[in-house]
C-alpha cells in the first residue's frame, strides 16, 4: 500500500503499525512523534495503530534548540 | 550561615520538580555535539531545551537524546516555529509525546526578524496548555501585565526577555523584570538577550530566580569554559541577591573615618 510521510509517498507492506514504520524508516523511536490524517497518536498506541492506504503521516523528531 | 550550607538548601522549585542549579541552558547553535554535551555538563544545567521539527525524510539527524538523559537533565521542549497558539498547542503535545514530558516552552514569535513573542497568541496558548495539564513556561516580553495574566492563567513560571534572542545584548529590560519579580507568585527565570556573564549575575542579583542561555554559550570562543563562566556568574549573581545588596546613594558616604589627623599633624 502507498503511504504519504512528510509529503513522500512510501510503499509500505499491509497493515503495518506505526512502531513497523519507524523502524522501516530506520528513525529513532525515542524523541520521535507521529500524527496520522493530523491527529497525533500517543506513543502507547503506536504498535496498534495500523496503517491505511493513503495515509498522510507527519514525522517530527526532537532536535538541538533554545 | 556559610554559603555552602545556604546554598544547599536554595532549591527553585517549579511544577513538580526543584532544581539546585539555577542556570537553565539550550541546546542549539553548538558546532558539534561533544562540544554541546561537554558545555552542558560543565553548566551544571538540570534543565536543558529542545526543538522539535518534521522530519527530511533524506538526512538523519545525530540523537542528541541520549547524552542529555544519561547526564540526568530534564528536557525542556519548546514550540519554537508555532506562528500562533493553535500550532503553539500543536507542538507542544507533539513534543510530549516525542520527550514523554508535559513540561514546555511556549515560544510563539512569527516575526522572523526580531523574534518577538506574540502575547495574545501566548496567553491563549498557555491557558489552553495549563487546562490541558502541560507545565507551562512561556517565553514573553518583560510585560508586568502579561505575567500577571499568565500567572492567573496557571503557567508555572514565566520567562521574560532581557534582550532578543540570541542579539547578546544583555539586559535591557531591567525596570520592568524589576517589577515582574516584585510582582509574581511564580518563579521568574530570565531569557533571551544574556550575552555575558555579567549579565547572567546581574539578573540574579535582581532577584530573578533562574536564567536560561544558550547562545552567548554555544557561539563562545570555548564554550565548555563559557558554560563555567555563566554557572560561576549565576551562583555569584544568587549569593548577592540573598546576602542583600546595599542601597545606592548619589552622594558620597565614607567608609573610613573623617578624622582630621593628617592636619592636625602639620
Amino acid at each position: 500500500m502507498k503511504i504519504h510521510v512528510n509529503e513522500q509517498t512510501l510503499e509500505l507492506a499491509e497493515n503495518s503499525n506505526i512502531e513497523q514504520l519507524l523502524i522501516y524508516l530506520d528513525k529513532p523511536l525515542m524523541g520521535s512523534a507521529i500524527a496520522v490524517n493530523q491527529e497525533i497518536i500517543s506513543r502507547s498506541h503506536w504498535a496498534d495503530t495500523i496503517l491505511n492506504e493513503g495515509d498522510n503521516i507527519s514525522l517530527f523528531q526532537a532536535i538541538a534548540g533554545g | 550561615m556559610l554559603f555552602d550550607e545556604m546554598n544547599k538548601n536554595d532549591q527553585l522549585v517549579i511544577g513538580d520538580k526543584s532544581f539546585s542549579s539555577r542556570l537553565f541552558t539550550g541546546t542549539g547553535k553548538f558546532n558539534d555535539q561533544q562540544t554541546m554535551v561537554a558545555a552542558l555538563k560543565a553548566s551544571q544545567s538540570e534543565l536543558v531545551t529542545m526543538a522539535l521539527k518534521r522530519v527530511d525524510m533524506q538526512h538523519r539527524d545525530d540523537d542528541i537524546l541520549a547524552p542529555l538523559i544519561k547526564n540526568g537533565m530534564k528536557l525542556l521542549p519548546n514550540t519554537s516555529g508555532a506562528r500562533n497558539a493553535k500550532e503553539a498547542v500543536f507542538a507542544a503535545e507533539l513534543a510530549r509525546e516525542a520527550l514523554q514530558t508535559n513540561w514546555v516552552k511556549l515560544e510563539i514569535h512569527p516575526d522572523p526578524k526580531y523574534l518577538l513573542p506574540d502575547p495574545i497568541e501566548t496567553l491563549k496558548a498557555a491557558e489552553m496548555l495549563a487546562n490541558k495539564g502541560f507545565i507551562v513556561l512561556p517565553y514573553v516580553h518583560a510585560d508586568p501585565v502579561l505575567c500577571k495574566h499568565l500567572e492567573a492563567a496557571g503557567c508555572a513560571a514565566v520567562m521574560p526577555l532581557g534582550a532578543p534572542i540570541g542579539s547578546n545584548k544583555g539586559i535591557k529590560t531591567a525596570d520592568f523584570l524589576e517589577i515582574i519579580i516584585e510582582q509574581a507568585n511564580i518563579p521568574v527565570i530570565v531569557d533571551a538577550g544574556l550575552g555575558s556573564p555579567s549579565h547572567a549575575a546581574l539578573a540574579m542579583e535582581m532577584g530573578a530566580d533562574a536564567v536560561l542561555v544558550n547562545t552567548a554559550i554555544a557561539v563562545a570562543g570555548n564554550p565548555i569554559a563559557m558554560s563555567e563562566a555563566f554557572a560561576k556568574a549565576v551562583q555569584a549573581g544568587r549569593q548577592a541577591y540573598l546576602a542583600g545588596l546595599g542601597g545606592q546613594s548619589t552622594q558620597a558616604i565614607a567608609s573610613s573615618p573623617l578624622t582630621a589627623f593628617l592636619e592636625a599633624s602639620l
